[in-house]
């Protein structure tokens, strides 16, 4: 089971801003060895990320899907799930979303769209829901058999986009594109930021209103934390688990449904540049909060749209911000483990009596 | 009785050892003569593992002094305590299953050829060490296909092989069916006859009286006295183990009984470790009741309570609560038809730590209606039963927002009963309702105890304590070895009585009252 | 149907190349499966022995000294991992994953940074790994097509399954290595360390990884394609547990499961979807684990079930 990476509370925040100004320090010392200026490049990045409202609407484009991805993973994760199967998840929803945007036809459009990313999240959640079955029932391991889904969920959909549903003309791995009842509200022509950011903001509301504030939230949780005793004091942790694993395909089944329904406007092989494993190193650092979901996917969507400006800049590929990311996830998992060794130590001088008494 | 003192394999001398305020060793003085098998006795909490702790490297003693075969030593660690030639046994088998006995006992120390292990050597070498001390093993045995009794063998292989000339058992019998307990006193046997010295840990007074040349008892981390072989009577240990402390009276109101509410019959239950822990165990507890079931820990006390309230499966017997059969059923189902359980693990199964005591108060009645507020949780509600909880069973915390984690161990232990309390429900099983609780609050927790037997509730008590034991309960099991072998009255008994029947040295024939007709056939 | 296309010689003798990365992955897999560090890594380690291979091969156009680089740079990347996962104890999913995604970032950005290239290197420069011709085989056929003229590299892998098994089975340090993960509780009180031992296999995994990725950058494909492990560490690890660490297994079904991508590769040729023949490593290893566990459930339920004899 994936601990939270963190301490707790504030140390969390302190923790995780330290991860990230450290990460932008090796960065730094990269970004000199390739010859570049890293005042210049950093500048950029946030200049090109965040600095005017073209470039705010990219990063939110971007952040978008992490942001359902990243509450697929922390659902599972919070629920002691280890879910790593969010990419094979989003690649399933979002050909049931085109599918359904497709052939539907003489829809009002928020009728269309609703049953479309419905869709998505159905069949996202059944493609998680197998593999979580297979772990609660049958005790197979879920880390590896959602490893393989991935890679089952990708090709399967390439398949029918590239034979089944092929159309005439169209290039390779594409679907027709979905009616235009089913297409998600553009703001702006220049940027692809559409109305699924409102969609992610209103899940993470519910997101975090449902582990607050519900008695099932409060049980998933529960059983995240300690199995043994949400087993003993009377939850079915069995079907909570499942339903857990439920949801938290059907969040990355909407995050497909909602990147063809609102950027690709068809389904098109190959169009997730790895969102799925993101959003595990999005909940990972965000401590499967709410707000912290929301804060790190603009950051990882500003790394993501301040790297390509960067190389358009200067000679530094965009690649940095992949490298950032890598880094700021082991400098955190280190960090938590200090913290913890450090807590451990404290602890054992208090209790050495306790495990090793009479 | 010759003059010549016999030479020395240990000699411990005033070793002691805190944990926090608690003495675990106090001044204790152990010695064991070389070739001689020698008990130590005592029961849970008594020091035995401490002291043995200290004396294999895993623990530093706090004062004291040690002397193997006459030299000082100072036991850093395991390593160290193997080199000096101490090798132990202990209860959980350290053996990889899917290797053979041979590679098991080799392991670490392996007979090479040019790079690769020499497997007929370590073959032949197992053989030539069992044989030598009468130990049955076939080398080329998968550990996964061998008995426990057999397993047990091969650790003891494993010590020899590193030439240990000291062997400490840790409860070894504990695992063993009488038969296999009867070929390890062979066994020990041949180890003496091999010029071995053994050191038996053990509460069991039959196997003390079987096998020990001298024994040591152990009591609240002192020493109580050395028996010698021709003087060690039951009588004797149990007196040394269980003290003659006199007993402090508690206010009781007489027991109003008002029907049987729980009936178990013939429950049977297997261990962690694959052999039967609860055999054949019935007995019932009425409503207004306190019965306890008092034994040595590891007698099945624990298993037989997971076996009531869902956590275990029952192999054969009944859970018969209102009438109902409960076996097998899940913890929720049982909860369901009317019981509360304070765990015997309050930290792992009866806490969530990492959550907040008001969750904690509530888990298991999140569900209710009196805490939610449309679809959504009634936290104000919520916070105001908490604080009523915390006040009620005086839980000692800045807040009932605080993490359980942050709470000391007593107070821990005040949020599971105060939680299972209020549930008010008509069965109330508690596991060691008191142990780490400071002695105040210990009085507080009696008397809520007290107050659900008198408003009509059956409870179920496991302890370990035998204060608590006669002063709490209407009825007293004890338990010995997975069976119940006595029934008491705790006015008609005494601490000695209860200690030798805990020792296994006496047993009841069962009674006409409790033994009901089993449904289960045995096959 | 032209089934010579499908099943012959050629086929055979593209899967026993495309199985030889699977199968140095998986040999080094097996270490860290052995010694109960579960590494999801693999692909990470894969791709940086792919990039530097290639590096390597390209500023001295030299493949022994490319293969002395793959080898340092595995041992980095191994050491890495046991850092964090034995030492720092971190969750090893995340260690897993962030050296998956450090691996694909980082050789993309060296790849731009250094070459100035948008997609791939591919350069005169780059010194392949050599095929090696056995003079016995020329004569023999078919046998000949299949099995000579391979790269080096799948011969020494086939020499490493010889070698790694004895080392598994028959030496001390296999005995650790395997007591390790099985119950390494018994290892610390026998006085190996366990530490140790798991760091070992922590390198050689990556060593082997890294010989991997090298090998399908220098061997076969001879040159350096962003991502250009694509998912075959994965396959490898489905290998791993396919096998439970057995080299014997293990090659057995690494090529079968590279008889499956060549398979796929020529479905696409006659117009077949070559998909499902790709999906095969994947489904064949959820069914392998959905057995075992159904095998361990019945095996538990025995032992719980009712004994002979209550005594």
């Amino acid at each position: 089971m994936v601990e939270s990476l963190f301490p707790k509370g504030t140390a969390r925040f302190w923790t995780a801003l330290l991860s990230i100004l450290l990460a932008f320090a090796i960065g730094a010392v990269m970004i000199i060895v390739n010859g570049d200026n890293p005042i210049l490049a950093y500048s950029t990045m946030i200049q090109s990320s965040l600095g005017s409202v073209n470039n705010l609407a990219a990063t939110l484009a971007v952040a978008t899907p992490l942001i359902f991805t990243g509450l697929s993973v922390a659902v599972a994760f919070r629920t002691g799930l280890d879910n790593i199967g969010s990419e094979g998840q989003l690649y399933m929803g979002a050909m049931a979303g085109a599918l359904v945007g497709i052939y539907l036809k003489g829809l009002p459009t928020t009728v269309h769209i609703t049953i479309s990313i419905l869709a998505g999240a159905i069949v996202g959640g059944l493609w998680g829901w197998i593999f979580g079955w297979l772990n609660v029932k049958l005790k197979v391991n879920l880390v590896v058999t959602t490893i393989m889904a991935n890679y089952l969920g990708i090709l399967f959909t390439s398949y029918l986009a590239n034979y089944p549903f092929k159309p005439p003309r169209a290039p390779i791995g594409s679907t027709t594109f979905v009616q235009d009842s089913a297409r998600l509200y553009r703001f702006f022509d220049s940027s692809t930021l559409n109305a699924g950011f409102l969609i992610a903001l209103a899940m993470l509301v519910v997101y975090a209103l449902f582990f607050n504030y519900t008695k099932f939230g409060f049980e998933w949780k529960t059983i995240g934390l300690n199995r043994f005793f949400a087993r003993y004091i009377g939850m079915n942790i069995h079907r909570q688990m499942l339903w857990a694993m439920f949801a938290s395909g059907g969040f990355a089944g909407i995050a497909g449904a909602v990147e063809v329904l609102g950027v690709q406007g068809r389904f098109v092989q190959n169009m997730s540049p790895g969102y799925g494993y993101d959003g595990i190193l999005v909940a990972l650092l965000a401590g499967n909060s709410a707000p912290g979901i929301l804060a790190v996917s603009i950051l990882f969507g500003a790394l993501r749209i301040g790297g390509i400006g960067v190389e358009q800049v200067t000679n530094v590929p965009s690649e940095l911000s992949s490298v950032l990311r890598a880094i700021i996830i082991l400098l955190v998992a280190a960090q938590a483990v200090i913290f913890a060794f450090l807590k451990t130590r404290r602890k054992k001088h208090h209790e050495l009596g306790s495990t090793v008494r009479s | 009785m010759t003059d010549i003192p016999m030479p020395l394999a240990i000699e411990m001398s005033g070793i002691t050892k805190f944990y926090g305020n608690l003495a675990a060793n106090d001044s204790i003085d152990l010695d064991v003569r070389v070739g001689e098998i020698h008990c130590l006795v005592g029961e849970n909490g008594a020091g035995k593992t401490t002291l043995m702790n200290i004396l294999y490297g895993l623990v530093h003693p706090d004062e004291g002094e040690i002397r193997i075969f006459g030299e000082p030593e100072h036991i850093s660690n395991p390593m160290k305590a193997s080199r000096l030639g101490i090798g132990m046994v202990h209860q959980h088998f350290k053996l990889v299953e899917s290797y053979t006995v041979a590679e098991n006992v080799i392991l670490g120390q392996e007979p090479k050829k040019s790079l690769f292990i020499d497997r007929k050597a370590a073959y032949q070498i197992t053989k030539d060490i069992s044989a030598q001390y009468g130990l049955a093993v076939d080398p080329g045995a998968l550990i996964q296909n061998l008995p426990v009794g057999v397993r047990q063998r091969v650790e003891i292989l494993k010590t020899l092989y590193r030439g240990s000339k000291i062997i400490i058992l840790d409860e070894p019998t504990a695992v063993l069916t009488p038969q296999e307990t009867k070929d390890l006193f062979k066994t020990i046997g041949h180890l003496v006859e091999g010029g071995k010295t053994v050191v038996f840990i053990t509460h069991k007074v039959k196997e003390v009286m079987a096998v020990a040349d001298r024994v040591t008892v152990l009591r609240r981390g002192k020493r109580v006295g050395i028996l010698e072989r021709g003087n060690i009577t039951e009588t004797a240990l149990t007196t040394m183990m269980v003290g003659r402390e006199v007993m402090l009276e508690i206010d009781k109101k007489p027991k109003q009984l008002n029907g049987v509410l729980l009936r178990v019959n013939g429950l049977t239950a297997k261990g962690d470790r694959g052999n039967v822990v609860v055999k054949n165990v019935t007995f019932n507890c009425h409503r207004g009741e306190i019965v306890t079931i008092a034994g040595v820990e590891g007698n099945g006390q624990t298993e037989l309570i997971e076996a009531i309230t869902g956590l275990r499966k029952v192999l054969y017997g009944e859970v018969c609560i209102n009438n109902e059969n409960v076996a097998n059923h899940s913890p929720a189902q049982v909860r369901a038809i009317g019981l509360a359980h304070v765990p015997a693990d309050r930290i792992s199964i009866g806490l969530c730590v990492k959550e907040k005591i008001s969750e904690n108060l509530i888990a298991g009645k999140h569900r209710s209606h009196t805490f939610q507020k449309g679809i959504f949780l009634d936290w104000k509600k919520i916070q105001e039963y908490s604080k009523k909880a915390v006040n009620d069973f005086d839980i000692r915390t800045p807040g009932c927002e605080e993490l359980v984690q942050n709470l000391s161990g007593g107070n821990m232990q005040k949020v599971v009963l105060a939680r299972e309390l209020l549930f008010q429900s008509d069965l109330l099983v508690a596991v060691s309702p008191t142990r780490g609780v400071d002695v105040a609050a210990i009085e507080a927790i009696h008397q809520e105890i007290l107050k659900a037997r008198d408003s009509g509730r059956a409870i179920l008590m496991v302890s370990t304590d035998l204060d608590e034991v006669l002063q709490l309960s209407d009825r007293i099991l004890v338990m010995y070895n997975g069976e119940i072998v006595g029934e008491f009255d705790p006015k008609n008994t005494t601490r000695e009585e209860l200690g030798a029947y805990m020792i296994g040295a006496r047993r009841q024939e069962k009674s006409t009252e409790a033994a009901v007709e089993s449904v289960v056939t045995h096959g | 149907m032209n089934w010579e296309a499908l099943f012959g010689p050629s086929v055979l003798e593209a899967s026993l190349r495309i199985a030889t990365p699977l199968l140095l992955a998986a040999l080094g897999g097996a270490f860290t499966h052995h010694a109960g560090i579960f590494n999801i890594a693999l692909e990470g380690m894969m791709l940086f022995g792919a990039f530097f291979a290639i590096v390597a091969s390209y500023y001295t156009s030299n493949w022994v000294i490319a293969i002395a680089v793959t080898i340092l740079v595995g041992m980095i990347i191994g050491l890495l991992y046991g850092v964090f996962t034995i030492h720092l104890k971190a969750d090893f999913i995340v260690t897993g994953i962030a050296i998956n995604v450090l691996g694909l970032g980082l050789t993309t950005y060296l790849l731009r940074a250094l070459f100035h290239v948008k997609a791939g290197l591919q350069d005169a420069r780059i010194a392949p790994f050599p095929d090696i011709n056995f003079p016995f085989l020329n004569s023999l056929g078919s046998i000949n097509e299949i099995f000579n003229d391979q790269s080096l590299f799948t011969y020494v892998s086939w020499i490493l399954v010889v070698v790694l098994w004895l080392i598994f089975y028959r030496t001390p340090f296999g005995l650790h290595l395997r007591a390790a993960g099985e119950h390494p509780d018994a290892l610390e009180t026998a006085g190996v360390s366990l530490t140790k031992t798991r760091y070992i296999a922590a390198v050689c995994c990556g060593v082997l990884c890294a010989l991997a990725g090298a090998h399908l950058s220098l061997g076969y494909l001879n040159q350096y394609v962003i991502n250009v492990t694509s998912g075959r560490g994965f396959i490898s690890m489905a290998a791993v547990l396919f096998g439970g660490g057995n080299p014997v297994i293990i090659i057995l079904v690494s090529l079968l499961f590279g008889f499956a991508e060549s398979m796929s590769i020529r479905f696409q040729g006659i117009g077949v979807p070559g998909y499902f023949a790709l999906m095969i490593p994947y489904v064949v290893t959820i069914l392998a684990l959905v057995v075992w566990s159904i095998q361990k459930q019945q095996k538990l339920q025995q032992a719980e079930s009712a004994p002979e004899s209550l005594t």
